[in-house]
């Protein structure tokens, strides 16, 4: 019995000791930079012309000219090791799943996907992708990460060089969103496909702006007609002017309940999407990227002229707290939709476009019974400078199935998986190819789903916009991570009156400089 | 009493007459009883011992994910001068001293009156343990929906019974929804813990109490909150090493805005948001600091507080 004891402790001393032997190791984080060099590819790409040239020239209507990339396309994959990302929890995965088993029936490469909740994806891989695990081949990104993890990440053209055809690889490239795309590069080189968008809009009660006693009320209290507005003033005097108690009339007949002005996402979850929305529309930025002629960025500038912009942003957005219901200072924004699809208010000042056919959806469940004219609209924020949303999938250096990797991220950007995307999963895909097809202005489809074909196709060949993505800080920088989750908690703080406005972008600031200096290669100054 | 010597091959005073095995060794008394022993050290060891030690290395360090550079006591100074670090402290004391009151009074009140006999007693006590059951974090999320301004039910409730909507995560009264959420799910545990003291009661002397007619808050603050009072101790000690470390009411519901930073969130959105893992070493350096010295404290208290009931 004794001997037999001490065997079972020996057993357990060697798995306690194997658990030192993990704690203990040093994260390899440089071990993916050798084994496959991020800058290496990266400059490599930028400096083969055959790497840019093809995706800026060759537009979608060049591209339809091809084949289209399909899952036939897949050519034998050699190695057959299982697949490991990991995605959000939501419905849009559970529609996404069965294409991820074709791929599977189709090559025999196995895929386990690790399904958790949104914010704590990037914590999540980010400490794998740091330390160079490997765990995940198949890495998930949000646009602003994909600067800070370009480096763990290889360059998918020259997997299509490796593995299959880099002029191919580059025409299907090319059918996605060009504003999309300019956040899946880093220096040129094309680090991530993206799967799903989420560009922000402004959604309005279209009956209720159209309505003729609201147009005629609003003309003489205010002194101009009443439209969706476009500019900030506007939006503050819209906010005021429908912000009724019960009682009180919408539409000529008395409210039932209070209606909010407008419903606003404050809360330290998504709240620096919606300050970047409007401060983007004002022409500002949390820095300015400065860049070279080759394009590469050399230095951050925190200007005097953005700060001013970013106080005023605040400002501006504080003002229009007092029209909103106090449930926006820990609102999220399946609040906000909650509260428009309710009746409860008219305007979302800004809103993921992806959420507008589940708006329209509740809209038509709470709101239509009684008043059948309810109807949504999706406008562009307030100066035209919406968060450019998506999320895309790359391919970790770290993995050890490249090969399989690269063809799951060619498929899950597909014309087949983003019409499955769109259809089944309710998202809004990437691809011009998915956005054209008529079925989207059928009598059926036309709202909401026509409506956001349209409003997003008015937002990709905008070229303002592009040249103001391809500048912003978030899609150029390294630190955005951190930087995006510092602004969430710190932004919050000034919306709700915790911070002033100034104390709040002074607090912006200042941690943007440590976060930078700390996890940036570019230098970060403060203007003199 | 054994003894092991290789030379004189004798083990557990028997003399082998060779040299003995490494089984025979590993087997006798002498060792064998640390053989059972060294599979939990080594637990301790590689989950306690080891991060703590790590955390304190950490602290010396301007460190993050890719590396680190010795900074000496600078992120312990930063921490004296940071005023992000004093509001979440000052916050994190009204809270724990807030909800320790309430679940002790709450608690109190309710194993008062559950130490009696009633119809349907032991369902209503399943009831009231349920909030102890589940998650800290799916609770705080549900409590997030149900106290919404515009769509959470219990504003619409109040609002159908005239007494109209609160605002329950007004930056003035946050911290104290956390509070109200936190004492929800846990008045339980002391009640439960009351309850357990309140059987215990010796009949007795309450009967001579009776006896020399003392009347029931006579005999409440004479008699039974005395005799309660170690097991108070008790809750306190642990339910403030507890709150000092409080969380998930934040995950769910504010994630730190409206005035509701505590330690433990920055602790978390230092080390594990912005991957300042030296500084956020040092934070939760504090923190177990603070909890270390504060129970201590309260340790002292509850041996006297045990002697004194003998």
């Amino acid at each position: 019995m004794k001997r037999f004891l001490i065997l079972l402790l020996v057993v357990a001393i060697a798995i306690t000791f194997s658990f030192v032997g993990c704690a203990a190791e040093e994260p390899a984080a440089e071990e993916p930079a050798e084994e496959a060099p991020a800058e290496e590819p990266a400059e490599e790409a930028a400096e083969e012309p055959a790497a840019e040239e093809p995706a800026e020239e060759a537009p979608a209507e060049e591209a339809a000219e091809g084949e289209v990339f399909s899952l036939e396309d897949i050519p034998e994959i050699e190695n057959k090791s299982t697949l490991n990302t990991i995605v959000e929890t939501g419905s849009i995965f559970d529609e996404t799943l069965p294409y991820i088993e074709k791929f599977t029936e189709k090559t025999g490469v196995e895929v386990n996907i690790e399904r958790i909740a949104t914010p704590v994806v990037y914590s999540k891989e980010n400490v794998e992708l740091v330390a160079g695990t490997g765990v995940y081949d198949v890495v998930y990104v949000e646009t602003a990460w994909t600067d800070e993890w370009a480096k763990y990440m290889v360059p998918l053209a020259d997997l299509a060089a490796e593995y299959g055809s880099v002029e191919e690889f580059e025409m299907d490239a090319a059918y996605h969103s060009p504003v999309i795309m300019e956040t899946c590069k880093t220096d040129g080189a094309i680090m991530t496909l993206p799967f799903y968008s989420y560009h922000t809009g402004m959604f309005l009660r279209d009956d209720i702006y159209e309505d003729p006693t609201e147009q005629a009320n609003f003309l003489e209290e205010y002194g101009y007609e009443l439209a969706p507005p476009v500019n900030n003033e506007q939006l503050t005097d819209q906010a005021e002017f429908f912000t009724r108690s019960a009682g009180e009339e919408l539409k000529g007949v008395p409210l039932e309940k209070d209606m909010n002005g407008i419903t606003m996402q404050a809360s330290a979850y998504q709240a620096n999407d919606e300050f970047s929305t409007y401060l983007w529309g004002n022409g500002g930025d949390y820095v300015d990227v400065i860049k070279d002629d080759s394009g590469a960025v050399t230095e951050y500038v925190i200007t005097k002229e953005n700060t001013d912009l970013m106080v005023q942003t605040m400002e501006e957005y504080v003002g229009r707290v007092q029209y909103a219901s106090p449930g926006v200072l820990t609102a999220n924004f399946d609040f906000v939709i909650a509260a428009v699809s309710q009746g409860d208010t008219p305007i979302v000042g800004m809103m993921y476009g992806n959420c507008f056919a589940w708006a329209v959806d509740e809209l038509n469940q709470n709101v239509v019974p009684n008043d059948p004219d309810a109807r949504l609209g999706i406008y562009p924020p307030i100066g035209k400078g919406p968060y450019t949303g998506a999320w895309s999938f790359g391919v970790a250096a770290a993995s050890d199935n490249q090969e399989a990797a690269y063809w799951l991220v060619r498929y899950l950007a597909s014309l087949e998986a983003q019409t499955a995307v769109m259809k089944e999963a309710g998202q809004l895909a990437t691809r011009s190819d998915v956005l054209d097809d008529p079925i989207w202005y059928t009598e059926e489809n036309q709202y909401p789903l026509g409506m956001l074909v349209d409003y997003l196709n008015d937002i990709w060949n905008n070229q303002d916009y592009i040249d103001t993505i391809a500048n912003a800080y978030y899609f150029n920088s390294e630190s955005a991570g951190k930087v995006t989750e510092m602004h969430m908690n710190t932004l919050s703080k000034g919306f709700s009156g915790e911070l002033s406005p100034e104390a709040c972008i002074e607090s912006v600031n200042r941690q943007m400089l440590d976060l930078v200096e700390r996890h940036d290669s570019i230098p970060i100054r403060v203007e003199e | 009493m054994s003894t092991t010597k290789n030379d004189d091959v004798t083990i557990n005073n028997v003399d082998l007459g060779r040299k003995p095995s490494v089984w025979e060794v590993l087997s006798s008394e002498k060792y064998f009883k640390w053989m059972l022993i060294i599979p939990l050290l080594l637990v301790l060891l590689v989950f306690m011992i080891y991060p703590l030690i790590y955390s304190i290395f950490n602290s010396f360090f301007d460190a993050d994910l890719s590396g680190r550079v010795a900074v000496g006591l600078k992120n312990y100074k930063d921490m004296l001068r940071d005023t992000d670090f004093w509001i979440p402290l000052r916050r994190t004391a009204v809270v724990t001293v807030v909800c320790i009151v309430s679940e002790i009074l709450i608690g109190l009140g309710i194993a008062t009156l559950w130490n009696r006999n009633f119809k349907g007693e032991n369902v209503i006590r399943g009831l009231i343990l349920l909030p102890l059951l589940v998650a800290p974090l799916i609770l705080s999320i549900v409590w997030n929906f149900l106290l919404e301004y515009d769509i959470g039910f219990i504003n619409q409730f109040l609002a159908a019974i005239g007494i109209g909507r609160v605002k329950w995560w007004a930056p003035s009264g946050a911290l104290f929804t956390i509070c109200g959420i936190t004492v929800w799910q846990w008045f339980p545990f002391s009640a439960s813990v009351l309850l357990a003291g309140l059987k215990s009661l010796p009949k007795d002397t309450f009967e001579a109490a009776q006896v020399d007619g003392a009347k029931g808050w006579q005999v409440f603050r004479k008699l039974t909150l005395p005799m309660l009072t170690p097991l108070i101790m008790i809750i306190v000690l642990l339910r403030t090493m507890w709150l000092i470390r409080l969380f998930d009411p934040l995950y769910g519901t504010t994630r730190g805005a409206v005035n509701t930073e505590l330690l433990d969130w920055m602790v978390y959105r230092t080390s594990f948001v912005y991957f300042d893992v030296g500084y956020g070493s040092t934070l939760a350096i504090m923190s177990l600091y603070l909890t270390i010295i504060i129970a201590a404290l309260m340790y002292r208290q509850l041996i006297k507080a045990l002697d004194a009931s003998k």
